[in-house]
């Protein structure tokens, strides 16, 4: 029954699209690491960014770089403004307003989007071919192979901002301690509509490989729901958590649909990670690479 | 000048201890209660179902703000707890032909079972991943309905069940359905009114404003948090029971994560902490969807397109719904009870100013 | 005190507004449709609605039935059931004489409400198969073909294109894992019985955006000759995409009705990636039926340009379909009554009049009666081809007999 060509297969499919996943998580990763505010809407930004390049490429008739730019841009744009108007007003306000706020800007953009955009499903045809690389047993889509290199290409990129840049500490020391960060002569604020932005960034970016693969329309937003078990397996505030956290998530579930699926009679595929999950929630709850958060009274 | 709250000499306990000690307030209970008495003889069937709605809608809300308003702990797993009191209640009511007063309580005991079980996390965890751990045990609740037969009553997984009877009589039209929902829905705001100001109730509160303190003066955080738990999954269990009562079929596919964000909106719009606030924000949450159609369709035409209107129409439903959300929590955070706070305390000294 | 202020303006507000709804005379027969336009099933109400709108403007435009028009009350209901039941408390207050219901879960909660108000409710395509048993269910009408029929018409076009028999052979059903998904599991584990073939069922949780494992499983260990899938939302066109990635001959593969429109074909990657895949309607799909010509010339006349939903065919052709049944119902029921003055039960007896009514082929030749409130179960295959849906089958109906015997008993 075990088959090593059939494993190693659901492994390349899981890695490929657990990579997929930490595109999206390293979105929501990344407002939570700067600002300490969880984005419940991370798949309305993904499904967003998609309606954007789109309506670009199909109403417009733009070309693709343009779509992109317009797309990646207009994304940041949004960051910026969110943080403005919404998420300014909310700071210091007990963690289910911003929840709640988070799932109230959900529901306008699932409303929204559709009537500015059309509800018509669009594809986002990629300027690299369609054949899957096929080597042996294993078939790679270009498509999920370019969001994989994306999502590494972040890691590194998000690493080194984090590490080395002058920005990328200032923020750090802003998620740390916002008062002392202050008293330091950071601008908290600054800080804050940056990390938004960047956010838009990868969200933009994640909308079009997403959207590449799915198929643009309103359900491209259900995918935010898939970041939750990413972020909590990686730690909330950790880029290489993101990317462990979609690895592991994206190989579970694939193992779960080739092997415990046929004895449970379908369906563990969803139920995987979530179990996981809160195995990982009751015995460390920051996740294999979050910070442990100290409690003071 | 109304709303006097000094000059009333209480003799008894039983007087200071009463749900509404002031003379106004009890004047201002008995007539809501003598108007929602007559409403149904005057309203056209079609407004009374929808109050029998944001009945059921309330004792969910009231449930879900006992736990996340007065307990302080965060749960978007609401929606799972009554879909496993409807399918409690249903099951009984179709294998065992039991009826319906003893169901409820089934229905409500079984939820709260659950729910305490999905509230061992909150021991070790709390803030959003208490909420993630709750979304979690809403989806792996839904799972398990979908996939179990014994529960789900086969493929379809849905249950048909039989109206209520009293007293030998089946009480199917909206207007008898509105007595038997509006019994309950009473039930438990006086339950939650009591239930807050009592021992337990001062324990939630405690807890919430900051438990390490709680557990320090010796609350047993530990128990009382399962018990909020229970308590508001009893609370989603009978919503459960009564939806199903109502619509005649049990289904886990009325019961969704988008209906547990629905009702976290009724009590956030409607006032976290405060009862008042759950009955408000039932009442909005389930009447916003109707009073933007109702003012689309007849003024609408004014603006817009007539072919654009019926595609309008929802999505701008969407966005208003979740444009609140958002408004009311940047503006005014306690909700619609504080509105109203706000307007009882201006009357309280009305004709002077302050 | 505040709460019932409300209601009391909104009532009144209501009430003053609405006031042209009731008359005695009917000048006006009301139709009450249910849509979801902004909930999971959007993309598909988004199409369906137009077009059922649209046949209602041609039939009114040609004078209405009988001399009164027909009116449609849209009410969206974002697949919720509790808005689902408020629409219905609507539509009855404006008297309408037949719903049209959206949405399985809907049918379900909704189907003691109209047994007891008397009022026909149609659920094509969705809802309870079971429902297709007019003596146990004398409310509900699925007129079209319900899952059980989806799923008998699916092995039958598998056995003809497998050479006419399927003893021994492989069948794999992938399928959304939910009610709906599941509905047709009992018929196929008779079929496999009575034909002889070997089947595995392949479960996809929702929201259904990857299957690569489920898809490997098929192609690489499973191997089977033919896979039927039923799917919604998102997850069609990835199956499509998925299948195909594994090396899976997408001519090979049918689909239920709701995998199979032009958008699923589109989020696949379009006509290139989606090439022999075969599709299973209710509707026939393709704008080249002659009620389709009538309403574009219609907006013609108008001076208006003909709406972008009419190019998804296979969703806006349903509507039509939907909406054509509807009137047809009607017709039957102001011809039974000798005048417009028609009630709910009178629709419910012109449904069971239907037969024979085929729009240029649009229609399958349903025939509802009050045992079968179906239609028959009629099916067409579709294939993805050349850049559109050409047309593989003429309308059947497959396994009757074993149909009738499972809707008499599991009913």
């Amino acid at each position: 029954m075990f088959d090593w060509e059939f494993t190693l297969v659901l492994l390349t499919n899981g890695v490929l699209i657990g990579l997929m996943y930490s595109l999206i998580a390293l979105g929501f990763v990344l407002v939570y690491k700067a600002t300490d505010a969880i984005n419940f809407a991370q798949g309305e930004f993904v499904m967003l960014a998609g309606f954007i390049v789109a309506g670009m490429l199909v109403l417009a008739g733009a070309p693709f770089w343009l779509g992109v730019a317009v797309a990646v841009l207009g994304m940041v744009a949004f960051g910026f403004g969110l943080e403005r108007v919404v998420l300014r007003p909310l700071i210091g306000r007990p963690i289910i307003a911003v929840i709640m706020a988070t799932i109230g800007l959900a529901t306008v953009l699932r409303g929204a989007a559709p009537l500015f955009f059309g509800a018509e499903t669009r594809s986002i045809t990629l300027p690299i071919s369609d054949e899957p690389f096929a080597f042996g047993p294993f078939t790679l889509p270009p498509v999920q192979v370019a969001g994989a290199l994306l999502s590494l290409a972040f890691l590194a990129a998000f690493t080194w901002f984090f590490l080395k840049s002058r920005m990328g500490v200032a923020m750090r020391a802003v998620a740390d301690n916002q008062q002392v960060a202050m008293a330091m002569g950071i601008n908290v604020e600054r800080y804050f509509a940056i990390a938004w932005g960047m956010a838009g960034i990868v969200s933009a970016l994640g909308g079009l490989a997403w959207g590449a693969l799915l198929g643009v329309d309103v359900h491209l937003a259900l995918i935010g729901l898939k970041v939750f078990p990413v972020v909590i397996l990686g730690g909330l505030d950790s880029i290489v958590g993101a990317i462990v956290g979609g690895l592991i998530v994206g190989v579970v579930e694939n193992l779960a649909a080739g092997y415990l699926d046929p004895l449970v009679g379908g369906g563990t595929k969803d139920f995987a990670p979530y179990v996981l999950m809160i195995l990982m929630l009751m015995i460390r709850p920051y996740g294999i690479f979050g910070k442990r958060r100290i409690e003071r009274i | 000048m109304f709303h006097r709250e000094s000059g009333y000499y209480k003799t008894t306990y039983a007087a200071d201890m009463a749900l509404y000690p002031l003379p106004i307030a009890r004047w201002t209970v008995a007539v809501i209660a003598l108007l929602m008495c007559l409403a149904p003889f005057f309203l056209h069937e079609y407004y009374i179902s929808v109050i029998n709605l944001v009945l059921v809608a309330t004792v969910g809300a009231l449930g879900l703000n006992i736990l996340v308003g007065y307990t302080g702990q965060i749960s978007i797993g609401h929606a799972a707890f009554m879909s496993v009191g409807a399918y409690t209640a249903a099951n009984l009511a179709v294998r065992m032909d039991l009826p319906f007063w003893v169901t409820l309580p089934a229905g409500g005991l079984m939820a709260a079972a659950v729910g305490a079980v999905v509230g061992i996390p909150s021991l070790r965890i709390r803030g959003l991943y208490l909420a993630i751990a709750t979304l979690a045990g809403q989806l792996i609740i839904e799972w398990t309905i979908n996939h179990v037969p014994w529960i789900s009553g086969g493929v379809q997984a849905s249950i048909e069940v039989a109206r209520p009877t009293l007293f030998g009589a089946q009480l199917k039209t909206q207007f008898q359905l509105y007595w038997f929902l509006l019994f309950f829905a009473v039930l438990a705001i006086v339950g939650t009114l009591n239930l807050v100001r009592s021992r337990v109730g001062r324990a939630f509160i405690a807890i919430r404003d900051h438990d390490i303190a709680a557990e320090i003066i010796g609350i047993n955080i530990f128990r009382y948090k399962l018990f909020a738990f229970a308590i508001s999954s009893f609370y989603a269990g009978v919503t459960g029971v009564l939806y199903t009562y109502y619509l005649g079929i049990a289904n886990y596919e009325q019961f969704t994560l988008i209906t547990s964000v629905d009702y976290l909106a009724m009590i956030i719009i409607g006032g976290l902490g405060s009862i008042l606030g759950s009955i408000f924000g039932a009442i909005f949450v389930t009447l916003l969807p109707i009073v933007i159609r109702l003012g689309m369709e007849n003024w609408g035409s004014f603006l817009f397109g007539n072919a654009d209107i019926n595609n309008l129409i929802p999505n701008l439903r969407l966005i208003c719904f979740g444009g609140l959300i958002i408004l009311f929590l940047v503006l005014e955070p306690e909700g619609l009870n504080r509105l109203w706070r706000n307007i009882r305390s201006y009357f309280r000294v009305w004709p002077f100013s302050y | 005190m505040r709460s019932f202020k409300s209601l009391a303006v909104l009532a009144g507000a209501a009430a003053l507004a609405l006031s042209t709804a009731a008359f005695a005379q009917k000048k006006e027969i009301v139709i009450g449709l249910q849509c979801d336009r902004t909930g999971p099933t959007q993309t598909v109400g988004v199409f369906l609605c137009p077009g059922y709108h649209d046949y209602i403007a041609l039939v009114n435009s040609k004078g209405g039935v009988g001399g009164a028009m027909i009116k449609a009350l849209e009410i969206d209901h974002e697949y919720k059931v509790p808005s689902a039941v408020e629409s219905y408390e609507r539509h009855k207050k404006e008297g309408a004489v037949l719903i049209g219901i959206y949405g399985t879960p809907q049918t379900l909660a909704l189907t003691q409400r109209l047994t007891e108000d008397k009022i026909a409710g149609t659920s094509p395509g969705f809802g309870a198969a079971a429902a297709a048993n007019g003596d146990r269910y004398p409310y509900i009408f699925p007129i079209a073909a319900t899952y059980w029929s989806q799923a008998a018409g699916a092995v039958q076009f598998a056995k003809d294109k497998l050479g006419g028999s399927l003893k021994g052979k492989k069948i794999a059903y992938l399928f959304y894992d939910n009610p709906a998904g599941k509905e047709p599991m009992p018929v196929f584990e008779a079929l496999a019985k009575e034909e002889g073939f070997q089947m595995r069922t392949f479960a996809v949780p929702p929201p259904g955006v990857e299957m690569g494992a489920q898809a490997l499983d098929i192609a690489q260990r499973f191997k089977p000759d033919f896979v039927i899938t039923h799917l919604f939302g998102r997850s069609p066109s990835v199956s499509i995409k998925e299948l195909k990635r594994v090396g899976y001959p997408l001519s090979k593969v049918v689909s239920f009705v709701w995998g199979a429109s032009e958008a699923d074909v589109e989020a696949a990657g379009g006509w290139a990636v989606a090439e022999g895949y075969y599709a299973i309607q209710f509707a026939g799909v393709g704008s080249d039926y002659p009620v389709l010509k009538e309403i574009a010339a219609m907006y013609k006349s108008q001076g208006k340009p003909l709406p972008k939903e009419m190019a998804s065919t296979v969703f806006y052709n349903r509507g039509v379909l939907i909406a054509a049944v509807h009137v047809e119902a009607i017709r039957n029921a102001v011809k039974a009554k000798g005048g417009t003055n028609i009630t709910s039960q009178d629709v419910k007896l012109g449904f069971e009049k239907i037969k024979g009514f085929s729009l240029g082929g649009l229609v399958p030749p349903l025939e509802i009666n009050n045992v079968d409130h179906e239609g028959g179960g009629w099916v067409q295959v579709f294939q993805a081809k050349g850049g559109k849906w050409v047309k593989a089958t003429e309308w059947f109906k497959a396994y009757p007999t074993l149909l009738k015997k499972m809707l008499a008993s599991g009913a």
